[in-house]
């Protein structure tokens, strides 16, 4: 049996502090401890794990676009330096008026993440200021990485394919007619 | 206060310090930087997107493109991630196998490192040596992989072949002539009075506030905290090699900087001679996968990560139960280095610094955009 001791006290003490807010805690795995909490209490969920209990290091903050449910889910994962220990804690967001709170006061590089998921996903981050544009430029369409973003079909609405190269697209058609050559039969189920 | 005039330069997108694109936007007065901005784009090339339509075999391909000269940690982070969830298990030896791969290419990456780092000080020389060295360690990922940069063989499963015959007479042959030549690095950079100079004191960061500010990997080391995902978190067998990890350079300069992965490249050779030594001989390399085609993950998530030579590289892999990721997102340790941490310590720095700092930091674009 696994040693899980700090992850169960972990659940322990959150739930202690903010136990109506908290509406789902499981240990994934040893190191491993995932939270899911109230939206509009995360700042001070984060801010506990912080402050009271070490968490000092924010890892990563992600989205996942969960489009046939209609909410995004936030993943903050934070690091415990001295007990070794990942702690996700995920909140959802309403996709179709996504607002989320700005916590880049605690994590100072929060706001570049925040900043990618505002472009990303179209997430409104309450109170964040800065530069608007962190990888795309001048965008504004669909937040690219939604998942009803069609990347086919924006290259075609948006890109031509250079001339003088439609019959490249298949090499083995291309060079049989430029030689004479039959291509044999096991073969052409390959060509287009 | 008086209002000094500033004058905005640009440094980059196009420029010699870093592996990729991405610019600097400085305000300096003088010499001296008084703001600085980074920006990135000049290299997005929407891989998370692109793995969203991809089975979970075909996404394994595009992770090792997501950071050029270490691709490594991607392709293990990958391979775990997904094993993680599927709950499958990884033979032995190809357990081994990964970890040789991972210490030869933290080697090559530091080898590379460098000749960044002594570029940006001045001293060329170091460079055309350790680039040269380093494709001694290329030679040995092409006869193992197949490739020399992009290696494509630590798959979900296990890797993807097992160890040419006498791989291990030629990576041990290697290793030796390495760490005879370090000592030749430290003679013209370490006793150098020109990188001394140019690496003391530059570049600070304020032990007090390196876990706060995310910062990892060697900068974080050399602010004299002892921390490293091999150790805090073991990944495959790292938990049954001995290895230190430094802790004794405390002045968190670039200078520290250099000195810690001076410190880790010898701990990597030794870390290849014991995978050597307790490595299986014989035994599967890998645990078959079923058609990929058809090849569902069940719903789940796993956040893993691997101590990569500039700090944790952390991989989110989300399934939803399909033969597609649902979401695949990428930390990479220089997304926080190479933008909040930069801006802020550039300032107050002299501008011939800017590109030795970024250097010590270990500043990658490709893996900041992605």
């Amino acid at each position: 049996m696994e040693d899980l001791l700090y992850e169960n006290q972990v659940i322990k003490e959150l739930q202690a502090n903010f136990l109506e807010d908290i509406i789902d805690a499981i240990v994934q795995r040893k190191k491993r401890v995932i939270f899911k909490v109230k939206n509009n209490k995360i700042e001070s969920i984060l801010l506990f794990l912080k402050e009271k209990m070490g968490f000092l290091h924010l890892s990563h903050i992600s989205c996942v676009d969960w489009i046939e449910e209609n909410r995004f889910e936030l993943i903050y994962i934070l690091w415990h330096p001295q007990e070794k220990i990942n702690v996700f804690v995920k909140i959802d967001v309403d996709r179709l008026k996504p607002v989320a709170p700005n916590i880049d006061y605690i994590w100072e590089h929060a706001n570049t993440y925040e900043r990618e998921l505002r472009e990303m996903y179209g997430i409104e981050f309450k109170g964040l200021v800065g530069r608007q544009e962190l990888i795309l430029e001048d965008w504004d369409g669909m937040p690219p990485m939604r998942r009803d973003f069609d990347t086919l079909q924006y290259v075609m609405e948006n890109y031509t394919f250079r001339s003088g190269r439609e019959d490249a697209q298949d090499v083995r058609e291309t060079i049989a007619n430029r030689t004479g050559e039959e291509i044999p039969e096991f073969a052409k189920k390959y060509s287009r | 206060m008086r209002k000094e005039k500033t004058t905005t330069i640009y440094l980059g997108p196009q420029h010699p310090g870093i592996t990729g694109n991405m610019m600097v936007k400085l305000e300096i007065q003088g010499d001296t930087i008084m703001h600085a901005e980074t920006h990135i784009g000049y290299l997005h090339r929407g891989f998370e997107k692109l793995m969203e339509r991809r089975n979970w075999l075909q996404s394994f391909t595009i992770v090792c493109r997501i950071c050029v000269p270490e691709p490594d940690p991607n392709e293990e982070n990958y391979a775990r991630g997904v094993e993680e969830i599927e709950g499958r298990e990884v033979p032995e030896k190809a357990r081994w196998i990964r970890m040789l791969v991972l210490e030869l290419s933290r080697i090559q990456a530091y080898l590379l490192w460098y000749g960044g780092q002594s570029g940006s000080a001045g001293l060329y020389t170091i460079g055309q040596w350790s680039v040269g060295d380093r494709n001694y360690v290329l030679d040995l990922l092409e006869d193992l992989t197949g490739g020399r940069v992009y290696h494509m063989y630590i798959w979900p499963g296990g890797v993807r072949r097992d160890l040419p015959k006498g791989f291990r007479k030629k990576v041990a042959k290697v290793m030796n002539y390495l760490e005879k030549r370090l000592d030749d690095y430290d003679r013209v950079m370490f006793d150098n009075a020109i990188f001394q100079k140019r690496t003391q004191g530059i570049g600070y960061i304020p032990p007090e506030k390196a876990i706060e500010w995310g910062v990892v990997g060697p900068p974080l080391r050399a602010t004299g905290i002892k921390s490293d995902v091999r150790i805090d978190d073991p990944y495959e067998f790292y938990d049954q090699v001995e290895f230190e990890v430094p802790d004794m350079y405390k002045t968190s300069d670039v200078w520290a900087r250099a000195l810690v992965r001076r410190f880790e490249i010898r701990q990597s050779i030794n870390i290849i001679r014991q995978i050597l030594d307790k490595m299986p001989e014989n035994g599967p390399v890998w645990n078959k996968i079923p058609n990929p085609h058809k090849w569902r993950i069940p719903r789940g998530e796993a956040y893993v990560k691997t101590e990569s030579a500039r700090g944790e590289f952390g991989y989110y892999v989300v399934s939803d139960g399909t033969e597609f990721p649902r979401r695949i997102h990428v930390r990479g340790p220089a997304y926080v280095h190479g933008i909040t941490l930069l801006e802020k310590i550039l300032v107050g720095q002299n501008i011939a610094d800017v590109s030795v700092i970024m250097n010590s930091l270990g500043t990658c674009p490709p893996e900041m955009e992605r």
